[in-house]
């Protein structure tokens, strides 16, 4: 049951402010973005409509904590079909941000390891200007796992065999096809000062 | 044909998981005569986990701005790298208050929209043209293919540059090579499932096996691509995906670039034929 005096009506207007949540309101919920979601397809709770209309009557707590928020594919399927041009796949992307922000300020738990990925990848391109894999590896799973050795060993389980192939096949390591350790050293560009200055800037202007 | 120089952006995968796809890429365009200049000192582009526009377009401003300061157009071979490149050109243009603030963060990402990004399958189609590559076609491929587009090769709309429902510019480039297309046209634009590999690998590889099945059950040899992270998951992860849902699938996948340069002639090796995690020696004896 929805209770009116726990709605927070300006929950629409704090999506609206992210960029990619400007067009929440034209949303008249005809549901083509739900019919076309290969996500639906497997999980048969997942309801970006459903979502929307929460988001619009301000149900902002209910929204922020509904773990389905991490499973969108941002495939655009929604966003190419949606005829009010809501844009639908950068609004989730403005909700999760949101979502991400009440977490940094200890007022939300987000139980999906996902924002940890996207960290620990965006990590590895503040670095190093590039996506660095083993990078990316050590940091997630032992974040995702809560320690060091699980982390370890899940990332063993998820990615030895993984490894092994890409090695034998000359992507990954000393058989790489550009050098004796591509892929095991990270690729570094030289302009790295120039990586820190704009994830600084993108940074501030998250705030 | 008019194109002989382009600005070409490789990407993250193109150092590793997707060496395949950028060997292929690199020798098509070099026998089709039109030189690569790599963007120097390029950086990724945010993939999908920049979930921050802002800095989707400021990592985006300095590719496109050291492309655009060589007075070439940008080309990638993947379709994220692509969305991304493509949409931060677009808001760049558009808008000039944006545009002012990130050439603030640093010179180096200023860029005046003199220069569009492309992808690799839209140069070779639609710029390059049919014609001309029919003329420089020696091989035939006597295959059966499912032609796999993905994601952000007809969507969103802004960026898209085929159909959202019903790509062909592989079909049509398969056709033009002797292949076959088999009936494909309910995957092929179904997303890879490549988003949530590393945290719903179960959703994940649901997503890809329906494809390589239905590729299967079609009677494809292989599947064609054109997007690395769709490698990754159709192809490095195949082996991964039989041994958790306890199936064969033993689909062949390769990048549309691959048999592109088989049927100009190219040299297997050349093309990175060797190394797709599932074995394509079977479609090779094919070609001929």
């Amino acid at each position: 049951m929805i209770k009116t005096w726990e709605l927070d009506p300006g929950f629409k207007h704090e999506i609206m402010k992210e960029p990619g949540g400007e067009h929440l309101t034209s949303c008249y919920q005809c549901s083509t973005c739900t019919i076309g979601c290969p996500i639906t397809e497997i999980v048969p709770s997942y309801n970006p409509r459903k979502i929307i209309q929460m988001s619009l009557l301000g149900m902002r707590e209910e929204v922020l904590s509904n773990p389905d928020l991490w499973i969108c594919l941002i495939c655009q399927t929604c966003t190419a079909r949606c005829p009010q041009d809501v844009g639908i796949s950068d609004l989730l992307s403005a909700i999760r941000r949101i979502a991400e922000k009440d977490e940094e300020a200890g007022k939300l738990k987000i139980e999906s390891p996902r924002p940890l990925f996207d960290t620990a990848f965006l990590h590895t391109v503040e670095k190093y200007g590039r996506l660095y894999d083993i990078g990316l590896a050590m940091e997630y799973y032992p974040k995702r796992e809560g320690s060091f050795v699980a982390g370890q060993k899940a990332m063993m389980k998820d990615y030895m065999a993984f490894g092994m192939r890409m090695f034998f096949k000359g992507k990954m390591g000393p058989l790489g096809g550009h050098g004796l350790l591509k892929g095991v050293l990270p690729s570094k560009i030289k302009k790295t000062d120039v990586m820190k200055k704009i994830f600084k800037w993108a940074e501030e202007k998250e705030k | 044909m008019s194109i002989t120089k382009l600005a070409y952006y490789p990407g993250c995968p193109s150092e590793a998981t997707a060496l395949d796809q950028h060997i292929s890429t690199e020798a098509v365009f070099e026998k089709l005569g039109v030189e690569l200049v790599e963007v120097e000192d390029w950086n990724c582009c945010g993939a999908a986990e920049a979930e921050n526009p802002m800095l989707v377009y400021a990592l985006n401003a300095r590719n496109l701005a050291i492309a655009e300061r060589a007075s070439l157009n940008i080309m990638t071979p993947c379709s994220i790298c692509y969305y991304n490149l493509a949409r931060t050109a677009k808001a760049l243009k558009e808008d000039e208050k944006l545009s002012a603030e990130i050439k603030g963060i640093d010179s180096s990402l200023e860029y005046n929209g003199t220069i569009t990004a492309k992808h690799v399958l839209d140069v070779l189609v639609n710029d390059i043209g049919m014609d001309e590559l029919k003329s420089k076609i020696v091989k035939k491929l006597n295959i059966k293919v499912a032609p796999y587009y993905g994601c952000y090769i007809g969507r969103p709309r802004e960026t898209a540059y085929d159909d959202p429902d019903d790509p062909v510019l592989m079909d049509k480039l398969i056709e033009l090579m002797g292949g076959e297309n088999v009936p494909f046209s309910q995957m092929k634009t179904l997303c890879c499932g490549g988003p949530l590999m590393m945290t719903r690998a179960d959703i994940a590889f649901d997503m890809a096996r329906t494809i390589l099945d239905t590729a299967k059950s079609a009677g494809a040899d292989c599947v064609a691509l054109a997007c690395p992270l769709c490698g990754m998951m159709l192809d490095a992860k195949q082996a991964d995906i039989e041994k958790a849902l306890n199936i064969k699938i033993e689909m062949p996948v390769v990048y549309i670039t691959q048999l592109l340069g088989l049927a100009l002639g190219i040299d297997a090796s050349k093309l990175g034929l060797d190394k797709n995690a599932v074995d394509t020696k079977e479609l090779l004896g094919k070609v001929v």
